[in-house]
């Protein structure tokens, strides 16, 4: 796979969403956004279980029952997946605006290392879960 | 300020805020890690501690100021009705403010209980 221009191929004229092959790098962009919406989706209820859990004793064992769910442990596995891919994908911007691992390859490589860090973090806490 | 110094403001925010976010966060889940609280409690007495409360109230800011940047650029890229984008970024406020002052108004309260349990 390229990032170089095809000059060789017309332009689509339909964009079929599972042609398209994005690179590593518009992976961990494209999932970087995906991540930060959730995250965000997901304060107003976080914002609740945080105030019902210091209420008294008793909202606290709510808000412990509640997490053990099925619903809120698929929900937390989402959000386990979404705070490290958006962690390590943040980070790697920061050195990108620094100028580290700006060529090529380096970028890719460091793409690729965000990609399957933040799945390999989720599977750690999914088996801790288990 | 000019169109590009306001850019340039949000660009700027956007890091710092996610310096302090990165920095906390990765200190709060090793720590919470590392001692779990044991019940409501110790909860309590670790979330009603002054510092907690300030680096927490911090995180709360930066966190709302964070995610206005980060979700206003993809309203910007995703939503070109003008009405839409606006009724959606007012909406985004007003969640973001909500979540935000709820949380700072449960810290304070925490840290007024946690006062008079150790008093």
């Amino acid at each position: 796979m390229s990032f170089h221009m095809v000059t060789d191929k017309p332009a689509p004229k339909f964009l079929n969403l599972l042609q398209i092959r994005l690179p590593p790098g518009g992976v961990t962009s494209i999932a970087h956004r995906i991540s930060g919406v959730l995250m965000f989706l997901t304060l107003p209820l976080a914002a609740w279980l945080f105030d019902l859990s210091l209420r008294d004793a008793g909202g606290y064992r709510q808000v412990l029952d509640w997490l053990h769910t099925p619903l809120l442990r698929l929900v937390s596995v989402l959000l386990v997946w979404s705070l490290a891919h958006h962690l390590l994908a943040g980070l790697r911007h920061l050195l990108l605006d620094v100028g580290i691992g700006v060529d090529r390859l380096p970028a890719r490589r460091s793409a690729l290392g965000v990609n399957f860090g933040a799945l390999g973090l989720v599977a750690l806490y999914v088996a801790a879960l288990a | 300020m000019t169109r590009a110094a306001q850019g340039l403001r949000a660009w700027l925010l956007q890091r710092f805020t996610a310096l302090y976010l990165a920095a906390f966060l990765v200190y709060a889940v090793a720590r919470l890690l590392r001692t779990p609280p044991a019940g409501h409690g110790q909860w309590l007495a670790w979330m009603g501690q002054p510092l907690t409360g300030v680096a927490t109230t911090l995180f709360v800011a930066a966190l709302a100021l964070h995610a206005w940047v980060g979700i206003r650029d993809v309203l910007i890229d995703y939503v070109h009705a003008v009405w839409l984008r606006l009724s959606l970024m007012a909406a985004v406020a007003l969640l973001l403010l909500g979540s935000g002052l709820w949380v700072m108004r449960a810290l304070l309260l925490a840290a007024l209980r946690a006062a008079q349990v150790g008093a």
